[in-house]
């Protein structure tokens, strides 16, 4: 069968909101379900994957600088024992920070232009090989 | 307008035309969904005087300068006053910041906009300034940044606008304009303010936005003193008579909390100003700007029984649009944000900033930000559009789109205010949120067109379509570490009572919920940080800290 997702979405400022509502609800219809966790520094949003025992992170980052907080990010899950969830980054990201980020092991990057369709689509393949929060 | 048996004869005509045009169609292969705007207004695809026969010269258009000013509110348009070029600036410290808004200003820039000021309330030495600072907008800590960014700037020669409506921020541009001997009733700029619920009672005690309003109506007679900012709710997705209706709707909320304050509507109304967007389509879009005139004069004269002219004449900034353009092909952008300025134009904007083609990339780099303030130097200067006011007034089409966005927008804006205030706030967070999710189904469709991403497209092998590679603007990260040592010089060199003095005024002026901007100003003028006004704040009124909110106040 089929496995659903959780997925917790997280963003790096409040503003600039509009991808990450998109595909909140573009998840949801796709049938995952979806925490809103709002706009969080690293040590946060750690602290709310293992509260809302989530099983991937998805992190929107327009504002600030997606290597500085990915790299953080890794650290901090470390720190809380969620070592090795699935962090999928979308949102405006230099092409030199691709490197970094893949070095860092984020699991998907999505630019501008991405559909929905593939992100679901990426979800749902990522949730048939995670291991779920017990 | 017309005499009544042309307007019969013609619509008589149009009707027989539109059955032939149908009869070619379905010859030509079956039925074609009749068009409709981009925010789903149904059009014709031809306009007669039938269309508009229902309009009143007098009433409904007039002359520029006269009320309703759907035609524009001066006499004399662009031929007297041009609108000002006003670019947002905003980039790693107030060093950086400042010398790219001098070097605008030599190119043509008019006008001061930057972005980035106060939109946090802690310090760039705290946990959550991380990755932050400098990178998408300017980082302020104290008065030292605002003392660097306005450095070589003549106050009383540009107009100043104030991105977010900060509290802090604003106290600090009263500080310096004091230092330099500028009586604050002198200096001209915005601030983008607007009240949202919050506060206590009838007078709204505790709402700094009604703060701002009360000082700036006080005593800053040439300072607009909100900019009711629909423009990034467009940029989240709303339509047209969506931006035009939330536009009113926090209008009127604003000048109702102003009213409560017992302040006066023609004095208050009169400097209240707009900012708005400029979307895809042209048509449009030009239609909004002089639906929303028509609106809003009709609102503040018939709701609020202001009788001073200004007080019912609709200003605005207009900044294009940035949910339009594109990673791919970044090029193009330069085109769709040339007619995303046309239209501005047409409309009739007082001031425009022109989002860079490389913005979907990253901070713009200097270049591409001169590009942006040559394409409005060439539409002013080579186009010829601004030797005429209004002169898409009179068309059949934009006369009747512009009375189909006026009446969309007004059945929007009865229903917001029959809402009790906070359900009308989040049902204008709701459908905005509802549109951005039709407009990206609509893009992954390919129904709604969007060049260089879902149709002409590059195959993976391709090389952007031709494009020359951009150089987008990197990132230093040691911008931080620059922030956080001019916190400290700052902290060091500050006389340390005079800020313990003024760290204790402005936690009892929070406590007995005085106007907070005479206390602020006095805070930021003994160069205590934003960090640590926020944490006064915090302790005064006891409200949970909240990273990232654009007011002190509320």
């Amino acid at each position: 069968m089929e496995r659903s997702m959780r997925v917790l979405l997280v963003q790096d400022s409040t503003g600039h909101s509009t991808g990450y509502h998109v595909i909140s609800r573009g998840l949801r219809d796709a049938g995952m379900e979806t925490v809103l966790g709002g706009a969080q520094i690293p040590r946060a949003i750690a602290r709310l994957a293992v509260d809302e025992a989530a099983d991937a992170i998805g992190y929107r980052i327009m504002d600030a600088s997606p290597t500085i907080l990915v790299e953080r990010l890794m650290e901090e899950l470390e720190r809380v024992g969620l070592r090795g969830i699935p962090v999928v980054v979308g949102g405006i990201v230099p092409e030199e920070d691709l490197p970094r980020l893949t070095a860092l092991g984020v699991a998907g990057i999505f630019q501008p232009g991405a559909t929905l369709d593939s992100i679901a689509t990426f979800f749902r393949d990522l949730a048939q090989r995670t291991a779920r929060q017990a | 307008m017309y005499d009544p048996t042309v307007v019969a004869a013609v619509a008589a005509a149009q009707a027989e035309y539109e059955r032939r045009v149908q009869e070619i169609l379905s010859q030509a292969g079956g039925a074609v969904a009749p068009p409709r705007t981009q925010s789903g207004l149904p059009l014709r695809t031809l306009y007669t005087p039938a269309d508009v026969s229902g309009l009143d010269f007098f009433a409904d258009l007039g002359f520029p300068g006269e009320f309703p000013y759907t035609r524009g509110v001066r006499p004399t348009g662009y031929q007297t006053k041009e609108w000002t070029r006003r670019q947002v600036v905003g980039i790693g410290t107030a060093e950086e910041t400042n010398q790219r808004l001098r070097y605008l200003m030599k190119q043509g820039q008019t006008g001061f906009s930057v972005c980035g000021m106060g939109y946090a309330n802690y310090d760039s030495d705290s946990e959550h300034a991380l990755g932050f600072v400098g990178k998408g907008g300017v980082w302020i800590d104290t008065l030292a940044d605002m003392e660097t960014l306005l450095d070589g700037i003549d106050m009383r020669a540009v107009t100043i606008n104030q991105i977010g409506h900060s509290i802090p921020i604003f106290a600090m541009i009263l500080s310096v304009s004091e230092q330099r001997g500028i009586p604050i009733g002198e200096l001209r700029g915005t601030i983008q303010n607007w009240v949202t619920p919050g506060g206590e009672g009838p007078a709204r005690r505790g709402n700094g936005s009604v703060d701002i309003l009360e000082f700036c109506t006080r005593h800053m007679p040439s300072w607009n003193n909100s900019s009711i900012s629909v423009r990034n709710t467009r940029d989240q997705g709303c339509t047209a008579p969506q931006e035009v209706a939330f536009g009113c709707f926090q209008g009127a909320y604003t000048l109702r909390a102003a009213l409560g304050r017992g302040l006066d509507v023609n004095q208050v109304a009169s400097r209240m100003s707009f900012f708005l967007s400029a979307e895809n389509d042209f048509l449009e879009e030009i239609a909004k700007y002089r639906a929303m005139r028509r609106l809003w004069a009709r609102l503040v004269r018939d709701r609020f029984g202001a009788t001073d002219p200004r007080a019912a004449m609709l200003r605005f900034h207009v900044q294009t649009s940035a949910i339009n353009l594109t990673r791919q092909q970044p090029l193009n952008n330069i085109i769709r944000a040339s007619l995303h300025a046309l239209a501005a134009a047409l409309g009739g904007a007082q001031s425009m900033s022109v989002n860079s083609f490389d913005e979907v990339l990253s901070i713009p780099t200097a270049a591409a930000a001169t590009l942006s303030l040559r394409t409005q130097q060439i539409i002013a200067y080579e186009s010829g559009v601004t030797k005429v006011m209004d002169p898409l007034g009179g068309s059949f089409c934009v006369e009747a789109l512009t009375a189909q966005v006026e009446e969309a927008a007004r059945e929007i804006l009865e229903r917001l205010e029959a809402m009790p205030e906070r359900d009308a706030f989040d049902a204008m967070d709701e459908m905005t949120r509802d549109e951005a999710y039709r407009r990206q189904q609509a893009i992954d469709r390919g129904e709604m067109k969007v060049v260089g991403v879902n149709c002409f497209a590059d195959a993976p092998e391709d090389d952007d379509a031709g494009q020359p590679r951009i150089e987008a603007l990197r990132y230093d990260p040691g911008c931080r570490d620059k922030q956080i040592r001019r916190l400290r010089e700052a902290r060091e060199r500050r006389d340390p009572r005079r800020a313990e003095a003024a760290r204790q005024r402005l936690a009892e002026a929070y406590g007995q919920r005085e106007n907070i901007i005479v206390p602020m100003r006095d805070a930021v003028t003994a160069y205590l940080s934003i960090g640590e006004i926020s944490r006064i704040r915090e302790e005064a009124l006891g409200e949970p800290f909240v990273p990232t909110t654009w007011n002190f106040g509320r």
